[in-house]
């Protein structure tokens, strides 16, 4: 890599880092690396300083706390692949940890940088709002929390202030009979999708659905939160025709551009094909029992 | 083509396998000493995994100097200013180089290996996106790349000329206005065979199909880039030169040639190479500028390709639009073949072919088959995209080729309702036609290739996932299965000298075998290695060839000023020429060997009989009277027979009589998901055929990477362009390479047909898999829709280029209708109709 010259500072805790990135100019935080390296080494970005969050150990964290899943800065997405807890309750994060990037980047890269990088090709945005999750942001007035929904203003610009930090991102813990997927198409591992969904249903006791949270990657100019498909779910009980109107109002709310991941009707397409798979699956973790007549 | 020789080396059948091809205990193959048809392990390995491989970047000198190319954001632009001053203010920039500072040394501009004429940096006009405008020196790489953006260049834009069509409008910009008689964008055409006779069968023809297919712009994005390190020493006038390099001596010619510097003072030293694949066979403008500063400053220079810069830039592959034809008859015997090209040569003419054979050994598009007329047409165009025209993994357009007619044999079955398999063997040239005459005039030495194609299926089950192919349409599934066959041939092993060359000189190979007073030896080869594993199996051809262990045996390549000429590795040439002269030096040591087994037996020379199995020489008769070859080479030291020389070494250069043709047959089986256009490999066969194996552990490993490549060719990797000629697929974000996630398991066979021709009988296999491999896939995916009337789909077959192939042919699966769900033993859904 032959970046342009930049400051490199390494806090060791949140407080520090907030008064450095409060301090500095324009300052570009470095979490995994894996977006902003590539763009450092093309010298697409060229930052004057670079707060390495890397050292502080209070944000390396994946657990259940307070009726959230919560994710610290530092947690990897391969933290979240190789989680047993994870694996149990929260099937749209398993399902999408393992198809984030390729290997090595699992390795570096974090589920808030992804976040705050806000690629609406990135996986976890689609995840957090179809789980109605939050991101919680540290500044110089203190830590307050942003809805996912508030979040994404453009491709690679959130509603952030610059002299804040993501710390943390989480979704509520998984009711009695919730269920979740994540479903993604992309030309090789390593690729970003060119379509993703994510979905997640909870079902009341009669079996049918009292909230639906679906959330598209890659065919929008952010991670989209498919709302009309929500709502004609609602209430309702899951059958194939229900999910097939949810697939085809996602795909009209969709909005891709045609690209060298394919063309956007293509594209659109695959939202109402892959809300249909993620909507089968999340229904099936939810205790619907799926049933194919034909193989 | 053919070649006449007189003393054609007679292929030594003594260590020929079992009839399985397999190492043959019985015959004692290898003799546990790790000769022939051993697995032995790489030898080279041990570096590799330890971290202790030394590649060009590895290499640092004291003083040495680093170089950045500044290169031009604009596909075709005339240079209006340079301004060097901010760059030269930087501190830690040494020189900043442009056109005009190398046309003080005469180094404006270089030869391509196709003799056209390159800027080394730009004269007056960009021609391709990231060219080479500009060079800057500086005392660390970070320093340097400052450097180039603080140089300053005008540009005036011109309009763009991407495609080979467009470059053929009569209206299209000029690319080439520098060169005298150039009207238009037009470089060549070429063709090859019977017009007239191919014309006549065609009009005869019960059946006649037509297809066009685009073999896509491929780049052979080795892991270790372009780069060198060159390094003038003005106490001995003499500059070494660390390159990456697959053919070092032939580099040295032309550094030479190009600089001025007498030959003999310049040392090309070709390193631990990471994969060439063609790619470092030509000689690139950051070879030439490096060594331009070398020499001018009198410090050693480094320069490294960025991985942009080597996708963008350096050689590419293939690119060429073909439309290929087949006559037959109703029961499928084909008669004639006719082929057209439209082939995109980038900005200059750099094609890296054999000089005779401008679209290289496209001529063998005849493939596996025995018919009767063949024509061949070519136009090459220059375009506003970087030259190129690289053999990739093969043998000079012998990949395209394979491609054009093993397409046309599927999308002939589909006509005439037949098997594919069974088209094949209808056609093939049979076992007996052997040596065989192409319509084309090309000689086949040896194959069978009906017996290839009836293992691989066998091995894949064929019968089986045809009567499943069935049942999932009859079922009209979710999932379709599709079936391609490639029963390709291959045409590798160039020379003969006298019909192939690189710039001039004669592609024959090299090898010095010196055997050490203590009984070990080293053997010199002229061919470079860039993983192909030339240090196991060579040392192994010697260890069959002298009975000595291939422990004791050490091969050394790749430094021009102790390894014989060689013209280096590329084409799967290695084995067929440079493997060729190493076994007859081996026979010549033995040879001399004798002679002193004589001596030290006190027998005559007539009366020393040497033993392959046990690899020791004995008096004819007394087989205890014997010595091996340890004592021998004390003997050939320390106590040599007066009416010879001491010692015990000999030289070969090879000229091979002829090219060998490996063949085998692929077997691809995909699912094809008709919701999304998905393709998942259910099953992989690869039989190959490359005459006598040395080292079938190499050979499974070479099948490997090549069948991966074949993968990334069919189903991914594509170099492409804008309207502006800007490249869009110039990395790895957008050049997409596989990865062991893509890569299916694969299940190899293989069968063995000697070459008559070859000292040991063997052919070469390094790109078989690369060349036979995209046509099994793409038939495989054609034939999941071949149904439904789906002649082609056009490569690669990206998801959504497999789904648009599927709605047009009408089977886009709606997602899913067969599935109900039910709710906790409650309330339960009735299934949809569908």
């Amino acid at each position: 890599m032959k970046a342009a010259p930049f400051e490199h500072h390494e806090p060791t805790s949140v407080s520090q880092a907030v008064s450095l990135i409060e301090s500095l100019d324009e300052p570009t935080i470095l979490a995994g690396g894996q977006s902003l390296v590539p763009m450092l080494r093309f010298r697409l970005a060229r930052p004057d300083t670079v707060v390495d969050i890397n050292g502080i150990d209070e944000l390396d964290y994946l657990r259940e706390e307070d009726g959230y899943l919560k994710m610290g800065a530092l947690a990897r997405h391969a933290d979240v692949e190789d989680s047993d807890l994870v694996d149990e309750k929260y099937g749209s994060f398993a399902d999408a940890a393992p198809l984030v990037a390729d290997p090595q980047i699992r390795n570096r890269g974090t589920i808030v940088g992804s976040i705050a990088q806000a690629d609406p090709k990135g996986d976890w945005g689609s995840i957090l709002i179809a789980h109605d999750g939050e991101i919680v942001a540290a500044g110089p007035d203190g830590e307050r929390t942003v809805p996912i929904d508030e979040l994404f203003l453009l491709p690679y610009d959130t509603s952030l202030g610059e002299d804040e930090l993501i710390t943390e991102a989480r979704v509520p813990t998984p009711e009695e009979r919730e269920g979740s997927a994540y479903h993604k198409l992309k030309r090789k591992t390593g690729d970003y999708a060119m379509a993703g969904v994510a979905a997640r249903l909870i079902l009341d006791g009669d079996g049918r659905i009292e909230t639906a949270g679906i959330g598209m990657t890659a065919v929008d100019i952010t991670n989209a939160r498919a709302a009309d498909a929500e709502e004609r779910l609602e209430g309702e009980r899951p059958s194939a025709d229900l999910f097939e109107a949810a697939g085809e109002l996602a795909a009209e709310q969709s909005n891709p551009e045609s690209d060298e991941h394919g063309d956007a009707s293509y594209k659109e397409r695959m939202v109402e094909v892959l809300t249909q798979r993620a909507l089968g699956d999340a229904a099936e973790r939810a205790g619907v029992i799926k049933r194919r007549a034909k193989p | 083509m053919s070649s006449e020789t007189d003393d054609i080396p007679v292929a030594d059948t003594e260590y020929q396998h079992d009839d399985d091809g397999g190492p043959d205990p019985e015959k004692h193959c290898g003799h546990g000493r790790g000769g022939m048809g051993e697995e032995v392990k790489r030898k080279e390995d041990k570096r590799f995994i330890t971290g202790r491989g030394n590649y060009v970047d590895d290499i640092k000198k004291p003083g040495m100097l680093h170089c950045e190319i500044v290169r031009s954001p604009h596909a075709h632009a005339r240079v209006e200013d340079i301004d060097k001053s901010r760059a030269l203010d930087l501190d830690g920039v040494v020189a900043v180089l442009t056109a005009e500072d190398l046309a003080a040394h005469e180094l404006a501009t270089m030869p391509t290996l196709m003799d056209d004429t390159q800027d080394v940096l730009v004269n007056d006009k960009v021609k391709f996106q990231s060219q080479e405008v500009a060079a800057v020196i500086a005392t660390d790489r970070y320093v340097a790349k400052d450097g180039a953006e603080k140089v300053e260049v005008d540009y005036e834009v011109l309009d763009p000329v991407v495609t080979a069509e467009e470059a053929l409008e009569a209206d299209a910009p000029l690319i080439r206005d520098e060169l005298e008689d150039q009207e238009d964008n037009h470089i060549f055409d070429w063709d090859v065979g019977d017009k007239e006779a191919t014309d006549e069968v065609f009009e005869e023809a019960d059946v006649t199909v037509e297809e066009q297919m685009e073999y896509q712009r491929l780049h052979p994005a080795p892991i270790e880039t372009c780069g060198c390190v060159a390094d003038w020493d003005p106490g001995k006038d003499k500059i070494t030169v660390h390159l990456t390099s697959q053919a070092p001596h032939a580099h040295r010619t032309l550094f030479s040639q190009v600089s001025g510097i007498p030959e003999h003072k310049v040392r090309i030293v070709s390193p631990d190479v990471g994969g060439g694949f063609g790619n470092k066979v030509p000689i690139y403008p950051g070879y030439v500028v490096a060594a331009a500063a070398s020499v001018v400053l009198e410090q050693p220079v480094k320069w490294m390709e960025e991985r942009s810069e080597n996708i963008q830039t350096t050689g590419f592959a293939r690119d060429y639009d073909m439309t290929g034809e087949l006559a037959a008859t109703e029961d499928g015997i084909i008669k004639g073949v006719r082929t057209d090209v439209l082939a995109n040569h980038g900005a200059y003419n750099a094609v890296a072919q054999p000089s005779k054979f401008p679209a290289g050994f496209f001529n063998i598009f005849t493939g596996s088959y025995d018919i009767e007329a063949a024509y061949g047409s070519l136009t090459a165009a220059f375009t506003n995209t970087a030259p190129g025209g690289v053999a990739y993994r093969c043998s000079f357009r012998v990949t395209e080729a394979v491609y054009l007619i093993e397409r046309m044999v599927k999308v002939l079955a589909q006509e005439l309702d037949m098997d594919p398999a069974e088209i094949r063997r209808k056609n093939f040239i049979p076992a007996d036609a052997f040596p065989y005459e192409s319509a084309t005039g090309w000689n086949y030495d040896s194959g069978d290739y009906e017996k290839a194609l009836d293992k691989a299926l066998e091995m894949a089950d064929y019968d089986h996932y045809r009567e499943e192919q069935r049942r999932r349409i009859e079922e009209d599934a979710d999932k379709l299965i599709g079936i391609g066959i490639s029963s390709f041939t291959e045409v590798v092993g160039a020379g003969p000298g006298k019909s192939c060359d690189i710039a001039g000189i004669e592609m024959f190979d090299s090898a010095d075998i010196r055997v050490n007073p203590t009984g070990n030896a080293v053997l010199r080869v002229g061919v470079q290695t860039q993983g192909q594993g030339h240090e196991t199996t060579f040392a192994q051809i010697v260890a069959e060839e002298l009975g000595m262990d291939v422990e004791n045996i050490s091969v050394e390549h790749g430094d021009t000023d102790t390894d014989p000429y060689g013209l280096g590795t590329y084409g799967s040439r290695s084995t067929p020429v440079a493997g060729a002269a190493t076994a007859v030096a081996a026979r010549k040591v033995r040879e001399k060997a004798k002679s002193i087994a004589a001596n030290e037996l006190e027998a005559a020379e007539e009366d020393i009989e040497w033993d392959r199995e046990s690899g020791e020489f004995h008096v004819a008769g007394a087989p205890d009277r014997s010595i091996t070859i340890t004592e021998i080479a004390a003997g050939a030291y320390m106590n040599h027979p007066t009416s010879e020389e001491p010692g015990l070494e000999a030289v070969n250069y090879y000229d091979p009589p002829e090219m060998t043709y490996p063949f085998g047959s692929y077997i691809v089986i995909v699912e094809v998901d008709r919701e999304t256009g998905e393709v998942d490999f259910e099953k992989f066969v690869a039989v190959d055929d490359c005459g006598n194996r040395i080292n079938p552990m190499v050979i499974e490993g070479q099948i490997h990477g090549g069948l991966a490549q074949g993968i990334g060719t069919a189903m991914m990797e594509h170099v492409t362009y804008d309207e502006n000629g800007n490249c869009t697929g110039g990395d790895f974000m957008n050049y997409l390479l596989p990865t062991a996630n893509e890569i299916p398991n694969f299940e190899t066979g293989y069968t063995v047909t000697p070459s008559p021709h070859h000292p040991i009988g063997a052919k070469g296999v390094g790109e078989s898999p690369t060349v036979g491999s995209p046509p099994a896939i793409v038939n495989a995916v054609v034939d999941a829709m071949a149904h439904a009337g789906t002649t082609h789909v056009e490569m690669p077959m990206t998801p959504d280029r497999v789904w648009e192939a599927l709605d047009e042919a009408g089977l886009a699966h709606d997602p899913s209708q067969n599935v109900h769900f039910e709710f906790e033993g409650g309330q339960s859904e009735e299934p949809a109709d569908d």
